[in-house]
């Protein structure tokens, strides 16, 4: 609707029509310009090092032009597709589970009335969030332990699903690293998570439910109705921003790695760590740019297509 | 979509027009070039005085320091103070946070403004040598009465010679590297009626069996105990065997020098095969800890401490007297015997120390030398500064009492007796050295009396008489393109091996079909050429 | 008909309720371990119910420490200035992205997008940000995170919501797009606002690697900082002497968390319903 609104007009118009709209919106031009010198200095400006991509560069000689040679070498690497794609599918499914988690405890949260109760445990649900991973790790290593130690192999014993001779190992598996991988997470992550959804909720008009209360809309309805396309919009948002940052994961997988599982569990900033950390040499920033280019670039594919799609599902509109 | 592509090519060119503005103003100084005229001068002005060059005093000197040496909270300031009272010389410190040390010295080198003096680990002291960032320093310390007094303590001459790149120094060790020794309960031997410490690895298993089987922590329950434990299978970086070495014995997962100097792979010999087959044996059998593939450092510290298994190889020295004290706050006895190497083992490895290096920037060089990596180890004033620091902020010969308050803690001092004093930043425990190790230092200097602990200084003394010092291995393309990938494979295989998912044969077989042996032959190669 | 559905709801209301128990219960155990070892003098591998040894050394070594006093300072003072200057800039920048017919919207929109994705990377940041001098300073632990793009889009996503009818009221009574935007849109983002806030004011309080990276002079660092090293030391064996007792490292991650669980509940009244609307009205 909006967008034919808009649109048409804007076709049209001509050079002194044009500097007249920019006249009368001047405020708003204005009100730009702290963002806009802020994106200047501390974005753009550092990105005359995007260059070096293309450079031998180790912050001590003047880089050297060398082509493609950094992306060349990178494609090289023995395990670099494996750890790619190791990369995309652990941080798109972390991504989803923990929305998901996130989307859904929020519309119980909700429904909490009283208000005490309500604070406690949102307050218990969020403050995972404020421990720093390698805390994270070494508690939840602790805690699925394949001895008596571990509350979950013990609590499973216990209720008969497994032998005491026969505890999973999950940190230290292959088959089960990626699954207790995404639980923490999802324990880590979800109550901070429902920030963003809860004052979305809050943000809601009140007139809406009352509206719709005269219309004989049971809870249900109201939660059907109205909740869950005011949520979707954050939903997306909050989905398509995070893909940006999908070929980031490094911290929490970096942790939580060993030895034993890096077969499933080695996404590309791990592996791009341990090549360095391995090759006894100074680090070649021309190649850890190249590498940076390559993540933006995917993560700007990823981004630009599913923003594309939000624009069919919501009207025209993406998400800036 | 028109417009969107418009405005998406405009951003791009603004980005482009950024990129090409920011490339003007903030190409990084190029190096230094002053380094090339001063040694040329130097070597001009030496040519016309050629009895003893006169080394000039520098007046201040910028230094670029990690964690291990007094921070500011404490008393850096007044460390630097008492330098400059002792020396004459200010000295400018740039310290950035220990953790992201590397990532600082990184971004300071790209920025032009070098420091005159700088401390960096050995791979960085590698790299940045095969650079030219740092003074050759071979001539100056051949000349130097340090040498002399280097000669003159058993052992501290290798420590140097480890540093050496195709015999050129370019950075000063001032400490030992130190390393790890195998301590164990002296209770749980004697619990399960263990008299002698094993000296070979039949009688260790013997003790590994004991520990794992019977009852050595007193609890009246059989086998609820293992007996050894450690993070990870394989250590992170170099030397890789030294948390668990009686199982690795000789056996070496990378690469290192035969007696002629030819480099091979230690993981592709027979040695190495039968290491992790006796690793998977004892795991088998339940001697090492069933976590230790996930297990932290602090995980395996805090396992010790609650007494749930007795051999724990760690560091040898103030980290003797650590264990125990934390032993005996849980109501344990902190009496650990410090395991001389079993016979296959032979010899614990010394770790390759950090290196003091004088960049070539530095406008006086020999000055530098001669009044800071020097004078560190002067066996006077000067080490002494940097091995207890200042006194009234590091240590005290005081008549006091200190953590008065804690009668389990409180421990009572006389007039002139030295101490340590309590650690500013955490006040319950005391300095053990401002920078210097005294137990690790390579000159001899009078050490005051009580100044380590007994436990200390029988575990670093029993390690000193029984290490061989680390190496240097250099750097080379083919490495750098595969030894990531290789170690990776490596650790993998050992691991899955020690875990019982692998058998020895299978593990080598993977070994060859993932690439891995090609990776090792291209790097022995290149490493021989 | 209808006391059927009453029943049915104050079931759901229960189970709702048991279900949020058994969940706070799940998250809390893991971090229960921490509580307790915080707390016992014996250090112990395990999970334990209660502390075995009481005592309150580890929180003593904490707030005991000197050096602590002038960092925790600094985090109050660069949390609140920070996350001020970030809602302000943020709030307007997405104010102006919702303006559907202004000229150059797409423009400002993608420029800003481009950032989110694209970077130049550590040296040259380092470099940009010290020919502007800002390294060494607290200048730069302030500004540099104060454009979050992130946030400001979720913003902006927030702003959308607004009914258009009172932008068009609000020209319509002649107010200036700083006097709507005053006005209208910030007393009907309460929820927006403090969401956010809270997410700048975090970002703030627990920043590091802008510190690590930027400023060497430690009077400069902040709590965060100064606890990491805390809680971190204990994992470089190497640095012999400097073993921290596990007690006080559990003590300082319980003292990282502490601040977040006061401030939330405070911030809570802007997660409620309707708390937009109500302030409209006035």
């Amino acid at each position: 609707m909006k967008k034919t609104k808009t649109k048409a007009p804007k076709q049209k118009m001509s050079g002194k029509k044009l500097a007249a709209t920019i006249y009368r919106y001047r405020g708003f031009y204005l009100m730009f310009l702290p963002v806009f010198v802020f994106a200047i200095v501390f974005s753009y400006l550092p990105m005359f090092g995007i260059r070096y991509a293309f450079t031998n560069y180790n912050g001590i000689k003047d880089p050297t032009f060398v082509g493609l040679k950094n992306f060349q070498k990178m494609f090289g690497m023995a395990n670099f597709w494996s750890a790619f794609t190791n990369t995309i599918v652990i941080s798109i499914t972390k991504l989803i589970l923990t929305t998901l988690f996130a989307v859904v405890v929020s519309l119980f949260l909700n429904e909490l009335v009283n208000i005490h109760f309500k604070k406690v445990v949102q307050t218990i649900l969020y403050l995972p969030h404020f421990m720093s991973w390698v805390v994270t790790a070494s508690i939840f290593s602790l805690i699925l332990a394949p001895t008596s130690h571990g509350l979950v192999n013990t609590f499973l014993v216990n209720i008969g699903v497994l032998q005491p001779d026969k505890m999973i190992y999950f940190l230290g598996s292959e088959k089960w690293w990626r699954f207790s991988y995404y639980l923490i997470n999802i324990w880590k992550e979800t109550g901070w998570q429902t920030v963003i959804f809860m004052a979305t909720l809050a943000g809601i008009n009140t007139e809406l439910y009352e509206a719709a209360a005269i219309d004989g809309a049971g809870r249900w309805g109201k939660m059907r109705y109205i909740t869950f396309p005011a949520l979707g919009n954050t939903i997306l948002t909050v989905f398509i921003l995070n893909l940006a940052k999908v070929m980031n994961l490094f911290e929490s997988a970096f942790v939580l790695q060993n030895d034993a599982v890096l077969g499933t569990a080695n996404v590309l900033e791990t592996y791009i760590y341990y090549q360095t950390f391995n090759s006894g040499a100074i680090p070649n920033y021309g190649y850890t740019t190249a590498i940076g280019l390559f993540k933006s670039l995917v993560g700007c594919v990823l981004v630009l297509t599913c923003n594309q799609w939000s624009k069919k599902v919501r009207d025209g509109r993406g998400i800036v | 979509m028109k417009k969107k592509l418009v405005s998406l090519f405009l951003a791009t060119a603004m980005v482009a027009a950024m990129a090409g503005c920011g490339s003007d103003n903030n190409t990084p100084a190029s190096t230094p070039a002053s380094s090339d005229t001063t040694s040329n001068s130097q070597a001009e002005s030496s040519e016309e005085t050629p009895a003893a060059p006169e080394v000039e005093k520098p007046e201040s000197i910028t230094v670029m320091i990690d964690g291990t040496v007094p921070t500011k909270e404490n008393y850096g300031d007044e460390f630097w103070n008492k330098y400059t009272e002792l020396t004459g010389i200010k000295v400018n410190v740039i310290q950035p946070d220990h953790d992201a040390y590397y990532d600082v010295v990184g971004q300071t080198i790209a920025g032009g403004d070098w420091p005159d003096v700088i401390i960096l680990s050995s791979t960085y002291y590698a790299g940045y040598a095969a650079e030219g960032v740092l003074w050759d320093m071979t001539d100056a310390y051949a000349s130097s009465d340090l040498k002399a007094r280097h000669d003159a303590k058993a052992g501290s001459t290798g420590v140097v010679d480890s540093l050496r790149i195709d015999g050129k120094l370019f950075g000063m060790p001032a400490t030992h590297g130190n390393g790890c020794v195998t301590y164990v309960k002296q209770t749980w031997l004697d619990n399960v009626g263990i008299t002698s410490v094993p000296t070979n690895y039949e009688e260790y298993v013997a003790m590994l069996d004991a520990f794992t089987t019977g009852d050595p922590d007193g609890d009246g329950v059989n086998g609820n105990t293992f007996a050894v434990s450690a993070a990870g299978f394989a250590g992170k970086e170099a030397p890789y065997t030294n948390y668990l070495p009686e199982f690795y014995q000789d056996a070496y997962p990378s690469f290192i020098q035969d007696e002629n100097g030819v480099w091979y792979d230690g993981f592709n010999t027979d040695s190495m095969k039968a290491a992790m087959q006796r690793l998977a044996d004892a795991y088998a059998a339940g001697y090492i800890d069933p976590t230790t593939l996930t297990n932290g450092t602090s995980d395996c510290r805090n396992k010790f401490y609650s007494d749930e298994f007795g051999i724990f190889t760690y560091w040898a020295g103030t980290w003797a007297n650590n264990l125990k004290t934390n032993l005996e706050a849980n109501g344990l006895s902190g009496d650990l015997v410090a395991l001389p190497p079993i016979a296959e083992v032979g010899a614990y490895v010394d770790r390759i120390t950090p290196a003091w290096c004088i960049t070539s920037s530095c406008e006086n060089p020999e000055g530098v030398f001669k009044y800071f990596i020097e004078a560190m180890q002067d066996g006077g004033d000067v080490q002494f500064l940097f091995t207890y620091g200042v006194e009234g902020c590091h240590w005290s010969t005081a008549a006091e009492t200190l953590w008065a308050d804690d009668p389990d803690k409180a421990k009572t001092y006389g007039e002139g007796e030295f101490h340590f004093l309590p650690n500013a930043e955490k006040p319950t425990t005391a300095y053990t050295k401002a920078h210097i190790d005294p137990m690790l230092a390579l000159v001899d200097l009078e050490a005051p009396a009580n100044s380590v602990t007994e436990t200390a200084k029988n575990a670093q003394e029993l390690f000193n008489a029984n290490c061989k010092s680390a190496f240097i291995v250099p750097t080379t393309e083919t490495m750098s393109e595969f030894n990531g990938d290789l170690t990776t494979l490596k650790n993998e295989l050992i691991a899955k091996v020690t875990m019982g998912e692998l058998s020895v044969e299978e593990a080598y077989a993977k070994y060859e079909a993932d690439g891995g042996k090609a990776w090792s032959d291209a790097i022995v190669e290149s490493l021989n050429q | 008909m209808k006391a059927k559905k009453k029943s049915n709801w104050s079931v759901f209301r229960v189970v709702n309720g048991l279900i949020f128990i058994i969940l706070a219960l799940i998250i809390i155990i893991p971090m229960w371990k921490i509580l307790v070892d915080s707390f016992d003098l014996k250090t112990a591998y395990g999970m334990k119910l209660w502390p075995e040894k009481f005592g309150l050394d580890g929180y003593k070594s904490v707030f005991s420490n000197p050096t602590l006093y002038r960092p925790l300072m600094i985090s109050f003072f660069t949390t609140i200035t920070g996350t001020i200057l970030a809602l302000v800039i943020s709030t307007m920048g997405a104010y102006v992205l919702i303006q559907w017919n202004m000229p150059g919207r797409t423009f400002f929109a993608n420029f800003l997008l481009f950032t989110m994705i694209f970077n130049g990377g550590m040296i040259p940041t380092y470099l940009v940000l010290r020919s502007l001098h800002l390294t060494n300073t607290l200048w730069v632990v302030i500004l540099f995170p104060a454009l979050n793009v992130y946030n400001l889009v979720l913003l902006r996503n927030f702003f959308e919501g607004i009914p258009a009818s009172l932008f068009e009221s609000a020209t319509l009574d002649g107010c200036s797009p700083m006097q709507t935007f005053i006005r209208i849109v910030l007393p009907m983002s309460k929820a927006a606002l403090a969401s956010i806030g809270l997410f700048y004011a975090v970002a703030y309080w627990n920043d590091y690697t802008h510190y690590k990276l930027y400023i060497t002079n430690s009077e400069l660092y902040n709590f965060q900082m100064k606890l990491r090293s805390v809680i971190m030391g204990s994992d470089m064996p190497q640095t012999a002497g400097d073993a921290t007792e596990n007690t006080v490292k559990n003590a300082a991650i319980i003292v990282v968390i502490l601040p977040f669980m006061i401030l939330y509940p405070f911030l809570q009244k802007y997660f409620v319903k309707g708390v937009n609307v109500g302030a409209v009205k006035e």
